[in-house]
């Protein structure tokens, strides 16, 4: 009779949630493939994680927000257990002795608050546009200050349907640096609704009429519903 | 570089599995270039999820930049709608660690696996920005090389290269790449420099030989046109193969990729002298590594990689003289870490329900056997040394231990094959199927499906088929439509490959060095990524074959007469001639050969090639 593979049946599990960057050339990891990148230097590492119990072990690890392929971070959260206890610093250090370029640990410490808390991000976009950064800017306010900003949301239930992103965009800051035009923004978050960068510039980019190079987008802040820190 | 890369973000998004195309993974090797003198352009000519997957490239690639002054890259062929994108943005080919321009490199060396990646060899030169034909590139570099299987038979696209490697690469590339140091600072010709990389055994130089033909299109001479050139050029072999470099980490990809594990080599060369199979003839002589180099690499790599499955690789693992021991150490290693242990290539004859069980343990998947073919009259033929008994005793244990699924390996058109040999794969199939049922109940699985999957015969050089028609594509479907009607049963599902695809290998694995202008042809009209079903243009060969006159049949669907000389009678694969033609007499006979193990046959390799059973 096949017996579940994991014998040694480790009850005890010590959790830590892990605030990570992911910058340069590993901001194309996919979402999926940063789950097995992880698995694999915590691996290389040795460190004692702990398995789940059943004829398909498998190692937990969980990340409460997605990051879109394409965008810098220094903010990521990844929650892990392990069997053992690790100092946060040593845990740090083991991790990022091991990992591949633009991955790092920033810091390591116990979870505080449920997933379910998180409700906004905040980011810094860099546009690179096809006319003067100033005029973009300018085209920016108008954008923003449209009544309504509608996009096409794809679901599988309802179709393609037009939503109101409006009130959901917050902007923080815009200036023009080095010829680009740079932009703060809050957006919603988490599991209740996410509203991606993306779907912003690609909406004001159609709205200024194609006007828009490049982006580099960077995100700054994972944030609570009260607006504090997600820790 | 940052030219490079800046142009390549802009386009990531745009593509499928984008994190193919921009390196920085886990043992990807950055060197400083100011203290680099010879940089290595590693191709593989297919797209990265393949290329990533393969051995000999993880291998070489160690091998070179484990030297401090050298430096070695990854290159890949890019998706089709990556190469519209590089070439859209004047994005010439990069490698994958400096994102730098590959006609900058000394060398750009291409391994070639299988003959449908031809063209992709040429697309991969020109998206570099480089002339295609050889003799259209005159400066000294980049001198591009080639090696691996296909170059028993380079002449298709012997134009396209500078030189081959032929046989093992692990010590005549770092001897090329040496003579290149030395050479460099006194700024040779490439002619100059390719008539001293003649002198290394192993590498041969197509440009300093001359065929001519007769009349009939077959060749009448290959002659050497250089002193340095040597009328025969002898593979390279590895002698002590235990002690081979072997590397200690690889590079570890984001994206998933074929055979996404660590692959340990545990034995190099076949016993078994299967006529029908190429890699069983260049690869000899057997040679195999000790129990504990084989654990030591496998524990170093798992802890360097982080991979949690390790792979056993071999033409045929079950012939290590001490299988059951390997595996006895091996598991004690990843049972206590979690690892998988996966066993490819095992010999129905071998089978014991030690090694059963040991499958089993790690996953109740399904079985895979290679009869080849339905009797056991055409098994002799071919030298496939299974019998009935065998193949029904391993199933027999697989179905008492669970086992649901079957899956056998069939070839049609091979020599001397008729109505009643097809029929008598159709029977195979069923008996295993009754076998099943003749399992009890309670030992036996749910259900049963038995999977036949049948490929053409392809005749290739080195082997004893090399002198035989293949089927016509009248004759396979014939065959195809007469095993169809024999399958009774509804336990058993049939399944072909793409009959056009081997047509067309078939005319480029005994090819000569005049249809290099239609592999030019069909990539000029847009064949490239042929092994690719979706990429497949079939029809684009075909107008390329009419429009350079090739009689595609003439390559494919001759007899050739054993005093012949083919295209790569200059090449010396070190198992003698005089042996496959004794072979292919015997095959004809339906009489069998012994495997090494049993004795020796004298295929001629020499006792200091290090083989286990020689001399």
């Amino acid at each position: 009779m096949l017996q579940p593979k994991n014998q040694n049946l480790r009850l005890t599990k010590y959790e830590y949630r892990l605030v990570f960057a992911k910058e340069g050339r590993a901001r194309y990891i996919s979402h999926l493939d940063l789950l097995r990148t992880f698995q694999r230097v915590f691996k290389r590492a040795g460190i004692p994680l702990w398995y789940t119990q059943g004829f398909n072990p498998h190692a937990y690890l969980m990340f409460p927000l997605a990051l879109s392929l394409g965008i810098d971070s220094s903010v990521e959260l990844l929650d892990i257990a392990l069997t053992e206890q690790l100092p946060f610093d040593v845990l740090r250090d083991r991790v990022n002795d091991k990992m591949p370029e633009g991955l790092y640990i920033v810091s390591a410490g116990e979870p505080v608050m449920k997933h379910t808390e998180i409700a906004a991000a905040e980011y810094i976009i860099r546009l690179g546009c096809n006319c003067p950064p100033e005029e973009a800017s300018e085209k920016l306010k108008c954008f923003l200050s449209q009544e309504k900003i509608e996009v096409e949301k794809r679901s599988k239930k309802k179709g393609v349907n037009l939503v109101d992103i409006k009130p959901h965009i917050t902007l923080l800051s815009s200036a023009c640096e080095d010829g680009k035009l740079v932009i703060g923004l809050r957006l919603p978050s988490g599991q209740e609704f996410n509203l991606n960068t993306n779907v912003v510039t690609d909406a004001f980019d159609a709205y200024a009429g194609g006007i828009i190079d490049t982006v580099y987008t960077r995100r700054t802040k994972i944030l609570t519903k009260s607006g504090e820190s997600f820790i | 570089m940052e030219e490079i890369k800046n142009k390549v973000e802009q386009l990531l998004l745009k593509t499928q599995k984008p994190a193919r195309y921009i390196g920085g993974e886990h043992g990807s090797v950055i060197k400083d270039k100011t203290k680099v003198d010879v940089r290595f352009a590693f191709c593989f000519p297919d797209v990265y999820d393949v290329g990533m997957s393969h051995l000999g490239m993880k291998i070489l690639y160690g091998l070179k930049n484990a030297v401090p002054n050298y430096w070695c890259e990854r290159v890949f062929m890019p998706e089709k709608d990556f190469e519209a994108l590089m070439r859209e943005n004047n994005i010439p080919l990069y490698a994958l660690e400096s994102l730098d321009p590959i006609k900058d490199f000394d060398f750009i060396g291409f391994t070639l696996q299988y003959e449908l990646s031809f063209t992709n060899v040429l697309e991969m030169l020109d998206l570099a920005g480089l002339p295609v034909y050889a003799r259209d590139r005159k400066d000294l570099t980049p001198i591009v090389v080639g090696g691996g299987p296909c170059v028993c038979n380079p002449e298709p696209i012997a134009d396209f290269f500078d030189l081959f490697i032929l046989g093992e690469g692990e010590e005549v590339n770092l001897e090329l790449m040496r003579l290149y140091e030395k050479m460099k600072p006194n700024n040779p010709t490439k002619t100059e420099f390719l008539r001293e990389a003649a002198k290394i055994e192993g590498i041969y130089v197509p440009s300093f030989y001359d065929v001519a033909y007769n009349e009939d299109g077959t060749i009448a001479a290959i002659t050497p046109n250089v002193p340095e050139a040597k009328p025969k050029i002898k593979k390279r072999v590895i002698s002590d193969f235990d002690h081979a470099y072997y590397p200690d980490t690889f590079v570890v990809p984001f994206t998933s990729i074929v055979h996404d594990r660590v692959v340990v080599e545990v034995l190099r060369g076949c016993i078994r002298g299967c006529r029908f199979c190429q890699a069983g003839f260049i690869y000899r002589p057997f040679r195999e590594k000790n129990i504990d180099t084989i654990a030591g690499e496998a524990k170093t790599l798992c802890e360097q990689t982080g991979y949690e499955e390790i792979s056993l690789s071999s033409l045929s693992t079950s012939d290590h003289t001490k299988i059951t021991e390997l595996l006895t150490t091996l598991s004690d290693y990843t049972d206590g870490e979690n690892i998988n242990l996966s066993l490819p290539s095992l010999r129905i004859d071998t089978m014991s329900k030690e090694i059963v069980d040991r499958i089993a343990a790690v996953r109740k998947s399904g079985l895979t056997f290679a009869p080849e073919a339905g009797t056991q009259r055409l098994r002799d033929v071919i030298n496939k040394n299974i019998t009935e008994d065998e193949i029904m005793r391993t199933c027999r244990l697989a179905f008492s231990e669970g086992y649901q699924t079957v899956k056998l390996y069939f070839m049609l058109g091979l020599p001397d094959e008729t109505d009643d040999d097809v029929a008598g794969i159709a029977e195979l199939a069923e008996k295993v199927v009754d076998l099943y049922y003749q399992t009890p109940r309670e030992q036996r699985g749910k259900s049963v499906q038995v999977s036949v999957s049948c490929a053409t015969f392809v005749p290739k050089p080195f082997t004893p088929f090399e002198f035989e028609p293949q089927a016509t594509p009248e004759q396979i479907k014939h065959k195809q439509g007469h095993l169809l009607d024999c399958i009774k049963s509804k336990k058993v599902k049939i399944s072909y490959h793409q009959q056009n695809v081997s047509v067309l290998e078939g005319v480029l694995a005994r090819g000569d060095r005049r249809l290099s202008e239609a592999i030019y042809c069909a990539w000029k009209k847009g064949c490239t990524l042929d092994s690719w079903d979706e990429h497949f243009r079939f029809d684009l060969w075909q107008e390329a074959f009419a429009e350079c006159k090739t009689d595609t049949a003439f390559y494919a669907n001759r007899r050739r007469s054993y005093d012949e000389i083919e295209p790569w009678s200059h090449l010396d694969y070190l198992v003698s001639h005089e042996f496959f033609v004794r072979e292919n007499k015997k095959a004809h006979e339906a009489k069998t050969t012994r495997n090494c193990a049993e004795g020796c046959s004298g295929c001629g390799i020499k006792k200091e090639c290090g083989g286990v059973y020689c001399g």
